[in-house]
């Protein structure tokens, strides 16, 4: 990425958000982040938040990576009350409509917006259907949003990494933890550090070659899933 | 007369928002396989076409007040099916939000927009679930969602729409895997099919409608009954006993990538 453009994080609280944040910050990067108490569901606290951590300008990056850690439960939807529910899937979602919509007030012309998002959507997972849901609905809604702001040159593109990956970004497993997705065999390529392979990315979607690219799912699991 | 006849043979179906639609031809097509047919719907007074559609296809409709986004009531609903008839076979979760045909300014609407789609299309897709676990489970029966090829592609005119569209598939995905173990299958269908809104876009802007038939590779928009309906009984039948997890985009080849 260009060194004087800003990138704003949400969802650098935590896991791979966290992760992103700290390596940009690192290498110099220009980097605003959103509070890791706000609501993100709260649209008026988010707007009012960007507004006074950019002021009058804009930012050229977004990179999204926010699912509510409940979503990380497994548990059968037979088990979960309503309010679980809610929590575990709908919210996730309704903070992902808030966060492009109000990163979309601070986005320059020609910005790159990049969602990092867990593969368990792409197979599904027994005891993480909240998680899938979400996960499905904010991939969509990245297509659709891409669709929207083509006119202004704003690219809209998701990254799909391994849960755990999500889940901890550079962090050891520690006490997480992590929900067992069932897949065929092992990673075709040799285990590596996903934030990076992440960062890689991201750069390659800001360079202005990658400027055609919008709406489009990468998967950079290694070849775990290799989707259809 | 179409579909699959005796392919449901009593067999007792749920379908929501049956009213009109892709709902009634639905349940239409369940009435030709010859199943009992729960009409869910949130205005009774409103069914009785669809009543009729299913009954003149030689099914045995049952018309249920079921709003999907009023908890009691859709339980209420399911209960009177099992209690009446003994089995519940099949729940096809038809209904959407009153908003779904409008336009959504994603830039400048707000969470309440988004709470129209999500409370029928994701929270009604779950309790729904939930509230037929037990009875799909004796049956090993079958639970469909009628999700929507903008559930893939994503829509800029309809953001929210084909966000919560998109909801379906994930959790057709996770929830095939995680009821797999009970014999109950899961799987959604995407239709391109002549509905409400766009029969009123005929009237509108025909032009519209012709551009959007040109797309079609077979050259027209699907019949609710005979085009969409027998893949949705064929998918809750015995003859789809092994697939789960699907989603069959029946769209007359107008998306070929999906």
């Amino acid at each position: 990425m260009a060194s004087s453009a800003s990138t704003l994080v949400i969802g650098s609280s935590s896991g791979i958000g966290f992760s992103i944040a700290q390596r940009l910050r690192t290498r110099g990067d220009s980097i605003v982040e959103l509070a890791s108490t706000l609501d993100l569901t709260n649209a008026e606290a988010v707007g009012e938040s960007l507004r006074s951590l950019v002021g009058s300008g804009t930012v050229d990056y977004v990179v999204l990576a926010a699912i509510d850690p409940s979503a990380f439960r497994s548990a059968p939807i037979v088990s979960l009350t309503e309010s679980e529910w809610d929590q575990a899937a709908e919210y996730s979602m309704r903070s992902a409509f808030v966060a492009l919509q109000q990163a979309h007030g601070v986005l320059a012309d020609g910005g790159r917006v990049i969602l990092i998002l867990p593969t368990v959507a792409a197979t599904g997972v027994a005891g993480l259907v909240p998680l899938c849901t979400a996960v499905e609905t904010i991939r969509v809604m990245a297509k659709a949003v891409a669709r929207r702001w083509g006119a202004r040159s704003i690219t809209v593109n998701t990254i799909e990494v391994e849960l755990g990956a999500f889940m901890l970004g550079d962090n050891e497993v520690g006490d997480t933890e992590v929900p067992v997705v069932p897949v065929l065999g092992q990673p075709a390529l040799p285990p590596a550090s996903a934030v990076d392979d992440v960062i890689g990315l991201i750069d390659m979607l800001a360079t202005p070659a990658a400027g055609a690219i919008t709406g489009a799912l990468l998967v950079a699991d290694r070849g775990t899933v290799m989707q259809p | 007369m179409s579909g699959l006849p005796g392919l449901m043979e009593g067999r007792v179906v749920l379908v929501t928002g049956a009213a009109a639609g892709v709902g009634r031809g639905v349940a239409a097509a369940f009435g030709s396989a010859g199943a009992i047919v729960g009409i869910g719907v949130r205005r009774p007074e409103a069914a009785e076409e669809s009543a009729a559609a299913v009954a003149a296809a030689g099914g045995t409709p049952v018309i249920l007040r079921c709003d999907v986004t009023d908890a009691a009531q859709s339980a209420d609903a399911i209960e009177q099916l099992v209690r009446d008839f003994g089995r519940l076979d099949a729940v096809v979760h038809n209904a959407v939000s009153g908003r779904s045909s409008e336009a959504t300014d994603f830039e400048n609407t707000t969470l309440d927009e988004w709470e129209d789609h999500a409370s029928v299309t994701v929270r009604a897709t779950w309790r729904l679930a939930v509230q037929a676990y037990p009875h799909l489970q004796k049956s090993q029966g079958a639970y469909l969602l009628m999700s929507s090829p903008a559930g893939i592609e994503g829509s800029e005119r309809a953001p929210f729409y084909s966000a919560v569209k998109a909801a379906q598939r994930g959790f057709v995905r996770a929830l095939a895997r995680e009821w797999g173990p009970d014999h109950i299958r899961v799987n959604s269908v995407a239709p391109l099919a002549i509905s409400p809104a766009l029969e009123n876009m005929k009237i509108l802007e025909p032009e519209r409608v012709k551009r959007i038939e040109g797309l079609v590779p077979l050259g027209r928009l699907g019949d609710p009954e005979t085009d969409i309906g027998p893949p949705s009984v064929f998918l809750c039948s015995d003859e789809a006993r092994y697939v789960t997890g699907q989603t069959l985009v029946v769209s007359g080849g107008r998306f070929t990538s999906l």
